[in-house]
């Protein structure tokens, strides 16, 4: 089975779109504005492709999906699929399907009757035992096999979004719209389904746009990633690219990146030394070095040197240790060139022994854990 | 707003666009044309009943008082308000609504947190039994409060019989139960975390219900005292049957200024008076409903609640069982008990057997059994109607255009449909009378046709049905309908399948608030029913006017049958109700 997406050419392409809400609140007051949710915002995604809007609540990626979906008017620009511009065409016949975080069963309907619903009238009507079919046919590829009579309010939460992905599935949406699908769900089971979202997507075919806040779940489900802050698009690129070269300092720090420290200064960091004894060499090997460059330092870029003695490295003072996910992790405050600010370093020999909360520790950087920014 | 179309319709900008060859915008002009047409007549019906049936024989009553001569003269307004009764009736009309009101919240909030907050064995019992004053007939309340009341009566010794505390009483036994419902509505559907948060910040039970739960509960409190205010202002069968002679109100004052004095100027003159203030009661209640529909993260089921403890709730506890005992209980079972018994005090079925004759020198044209099939057709008939035009426009009301003027237009189709709760129903029936002899230029007399007395109480009844089923439309997550939109499902089918399954519910309670509430219409009913065709409540009614313990024993009897058959129509509706459904 594949999704009408593979066979159109064009795909989605949105162009200088913006989309503004008329004002909430009475005249003077500050509601009064309208709000300009996404201002002009370019994007292409290709058939069969699934691309994440990665981005804090409140930056418009919802509005940008809802819009593509036909849910909220364009105030300017266009949205085009498979070559042929959206303008006016009404939601029920976009032949798109939309999965919202709470799923929004109808809870007088059985689960058979929730996956079917597309497929009983409309564009994509087919005749019942076809439909019965499909609706099976969907279960089972949501691993829901057997489900088709349950009452849709006696379903756990994974269950609900499980079905939720079937029946927008089920009448083979040429591009599936997901709004934080996976948002309500708790870490363990978001982390799998993510995971099972991207295969069905995969097996399908289907084209889909997947907005959330969670980049590890952007990562997980899409090809690429787009960055949306304050209703623009900052940077769309795969999720490896996106890491290794984010496109600025918003776009790092939204992608969990601790620090900045010019790229091409003196380096009495280690920038550009693995192995933490140098300390003199210049620059980041690979990044060239241009004047004004910025090196953006990870979540796993800055390691606390063996000792708090040896030559190089800034001084950073311990304020605490803790385990993670297995790993030490280093809380120290310390001055990378912007003020002294919280930090958090790795050791850098994981053997070692955690070091007393106020102690002085030598820091470098970890050029593996740090990106050039631009 | 230029950028924010009404939904259908194309952006302006959008619409400036070169259409593109193939683009399948073509097909979607005349769905939304149709579709915008759909609503327009789903509008337009109900606008129609209401400008015909409530609007044009209100104002043409009220014209009549103005219009003198073929000339505007508002000298009845000078003349009227010239005249201390004036301001006495104005003035005892504002205090019994006050005090009515004052008493029914007092009462009425403890009673939702038993109620509603608490679990008990017999909880749900315990709600049906409150809710069956509300549709009690206006004259069954009189009719019991003065058999508790009277001399002889178990509370006689008061000597509270035929006065204002009485009235106040009636009133109060009447509203207890929308503060009750209103509030505890609300109540069980808040989050208990955020009382809890505040009792873990080390708030007293006390200042965690003044400074959380009581601000929470605030819109609806004041939602449920207008709406009060508003049926005590506007009571008529309970001031008629229960007020002292020479006692009036607005409402009762409009009834004997047209039927008595013949003086239409003074009934228009009190008629706007009283329209003043149902409007003021209105908007205040439509602004708290809006709050209250906007602001509160609610739990969308009801929580669970909390065991009752006896210890813990013993104030509330203690004021819920004397309001429910002495208040709801006492009355009804004293009717019941006086309708057994002979004027001797001797047990007896008699006045019973009477309901087959038509009282005591022929007091009336039709036996109490005809009266009372003809109220069961009538009130059919009514519920019909009334529950058709109440869809309506719950569905039409409960649309969200993006455009603020078409938001503002639905608030004010739905503040449109409130007024009849308020408007004098002896407004409404007098200007039946003077309009529908040959409606619209029309040869048809609908003062002969039978339809006139159902059509009035569907009047009164549509208010009701639209404020049970609207609240249920507006709960539906509008992601729902844009889910079914998405999976190619057109505006009417996702009507059909998102919007009609929800409606279902509340639909029977709906039905059965319609139904219960013409049966029990009084004040435009006694208008409007020629002595042949008399339906229960007037029957009732001149059954306690006329001499003889006979005919007094057949009122009592004739309403217990009455409060009966409500009850029965009301439990089978709360059977069909659906979780959270309505607001009354």
């Amino acid at each position: 089975m594949s999704g009408q997406g593979t066979r159109d050419g064009a795909g989605l392409e949105v162009r200088d779109a913006v989309v503004r809400y008329a004002p909430s609140g009475r005249k003077g007051s500050r509601a009064a504005e309208p709000t300009t949710a996404v201002d002009g915002v370019n994007l292409t995604v290709a058939p069969g492709e699934v691309v994440a809007l990665l981005g804090p609540s409140g930056c418009g990626k919802s509005s940008l999906l809802r819009a593509v979906a036909g849910l909220e008017p364009l105030a300017a620009g266009s949205v085009a699929w498979a070559g042929r511009p959206l303008a006016g065409v009404p939601v029920h016949r976009r032949g798109f399907g939309l999965m919202f975080q709470e799923g929004q069963l109808f809870a007088h309907r059985d689960v058979a009757g929730n996956v079917g619903y597309g497929l009983e009238r409309g564009d994509a009507a087919v005749p019942a035992s076809a439909r019965a079919e499909r609706v099976a046919e969907l279960l089972g590829l949501v691993g829901l096999e057997g489900y088709a009579r349950r009452g849709v309010t006696t379903l756990s939460g994974g269950e609900r979004q499980r079905v939720a992905l079937a029946r927008s599935l089920a009448p083979r949406p040429g591009l599936l719209l997901l709004d934080e699908p996976l948002s309500a769900l708790d870490r363990s089971l978001r982390e799998r389904l993510a995971a099972d979202l991207r295969e069905v997507l995969v097996s399908t075919g289907t084209t889909g746009v997947f907005v959330t806040h969670d980049q590890d779940e952007a990562f997980t489900v899409a090809d690429r990633v787009a960055v949306m802050d304050a209703g623009r698009l900052l940077q769309v690129a795969t999720p490896e690219d996106l890491w290794a070269r984010p496109a600025s300092r918003t776009v790092a720090e939204f992608l969990g990146y601790q620090a900045f420290v010019p790229a091409d200064g003196p380096d009495p960091l280690g920038v550009g030394s693995g192995d933490g004894d140098g300390g003199n060499d210049r620059g980041l090997a690979g990044t060239g070095g241009t004047a004004g460059a910025v090196l953006a330092v990870g979540p796993a870029g800055l390691l606390v040197s063996d000792d708090g003695t040896g030559p190089g490295g800034v001084p950073g003072e311990v304020v605490t240790s803790r385990l993670r996910r297995g790993r030490v992790e280093v809380t120290v405050l310390a001055d990378l060139g912007e003020g002294r600010r919280r930090l958090t370093a790795l050791l850098a020999d994981p053997g070692t022994d955690a070091p007393d909360d106020g102690a002085t520790v030598r820091l470098r950087l970890d050029p593996r854990g740090c990106a050039p920014v631009g | 707003m230029a950028v924010t179309p009404v939904p259908g319709r194309p952006a302006p900008r959008q619409a400036a666009q070169a259409d593109p060859v193939g683009a399948p915008r073509g097909r979607l002009r005349p769905g939304s044309v149709a579709r915008g047409a759909a609503w327009t007549l789903a509008a337009a019906v109900p606008l129609a009943f209401l400008a015909v049936f409530f609007a044009w024989p209100v104002a043409a009553l009220v014209g009549r008082g103005f219009w003198l001569d073929g000339a505007l003269d508002l000298g009845g307004f000078a003349e009227v308000f010239a005249e201390t009764r004036t301001w006495r009736i104005i003035g005892i009309t504002l205090a019994q609504a006050a005090a009515g009101t004052v008493l029914s919240v007092l009462l009425g909030v403890p009673g939702a947190y038993v109620l509603y907050r608490c679990t008990f064995r017999g909880r749900t019992f315990a709600r049906g039994l409150v809710t069956v004053p509300f549709v009690l007939p206006t004259v069954v309340v009189g009719v019991a409060f003065r058999a508790v009341l009277a001399p002889g009566g178990p509370l006689g010794f008061l000597g509270l019989d035929q006065t204002f505390a009485a009235i106040v009483m009636a009133l109060v036994f009447f509203n207890y139960s929308v503060v009750v419902r209103t509030v505890g509505g609300l109540w069980e559907r808040l989050d208990p975390r955020a009382e809890q948060a505040a009792r873990a910040l080390g708030a007293s039970p006390a200042r965690a219900f003044r400074t959380v739960t009581l601000p929470a509960l605030a819109p609806a409190i004041a939602s449920a005292a207008s709406i009060v205010f508003l049926f005590c202002a506007a009571a008529f069968g309970i001031v008629l049957v229960l007020g002292p002679t020479g006692y009036g109100t607005v409402e009762t004052e409009i009834y004997v200024q047209t039927t008595q004095f013949l003086d239409l100027r003074a009934a228009a003159v009190l008629s706007v008076v009283q329209l003043v203030v149902v409007s003021g009661a209105l908007l205040a209640a439509n602004r708290t409903r809006a709050r209250r529909e906007q602001a509160l993260a609610l739990m969308p089921e009801a929580s669970a609640g909390r065991p009752l403890r006896a210890r813990r709730d013993a104030a509330s506890l203690a004021v819920t069982v004397a309001v429910v005992l002495g208040l709801l209980a006492l009355p009804i079972g004293t009717l019941v008990a006086r309708s057994l018994r002979a004027s001797d005090g001797a047990w007896t079925l008699d006045n019973y057997r009477n309901l087959a004759t038509t009282g005591g020198r022929n007091a009336l044209s039709v036996t109490v059994w005809e009266a009372a099939a003809i109220s069961l057709r009538t009130a059919a008939v009514a519920a019909v109607v009334a529950v058709t035009v109440g869809v309506l426009v719950a569905l039409v009301v409960s649309r969200r255009p993006r455009a603020r003027s078409g938001r503002r237009a639905l608030a004010l189709l739905d503040s449109v449909f409130m007024l009849p709760l308020g408007v004098s129903a002896v407004t409404v029936g007098f200007g039946f009378l003077i309009t529908l002899d040959r409606p619209l230029g029309l040869d048809v007399d609908l003062r002969t046709s039978g339809l006139l007395v159902p059509l009035a109480q569907a009047v009164v009844a549509v208010p009701l049905v639209v404020r049970v089923i609207l609240p249920v439309l507006r709960a539906i997550d509008p992601r729902l309908r844009e889910a079914a939109g998405t999976l190619g499902a057109p505006p009417g089918r996702v009507l059909a399948t998102v919007d009609l399954p929800v409606m279902l519910r509340p639909l029977g309670l709906a039905i059965g608030f319609a139904f219960a509430t013409s049966l029990g219409e009084f004040g435009a009913t006694s208008f409007l029913a020629r002595p042949e065709s008399a339906t229960l409540p007037v029957v009732i009614y001149r059954l306690i006017g006329k001499p003889g313990p006979e005919n007094y024993g057949m009122a009592l009897a004739a309403s217990v049958v009455l409060a009966l058959v409500t009850a029965t129509v009301m439990m089978l509706a709360e059977r069909l109700r659906g979780q959270g459904a309505g607001e009354l």
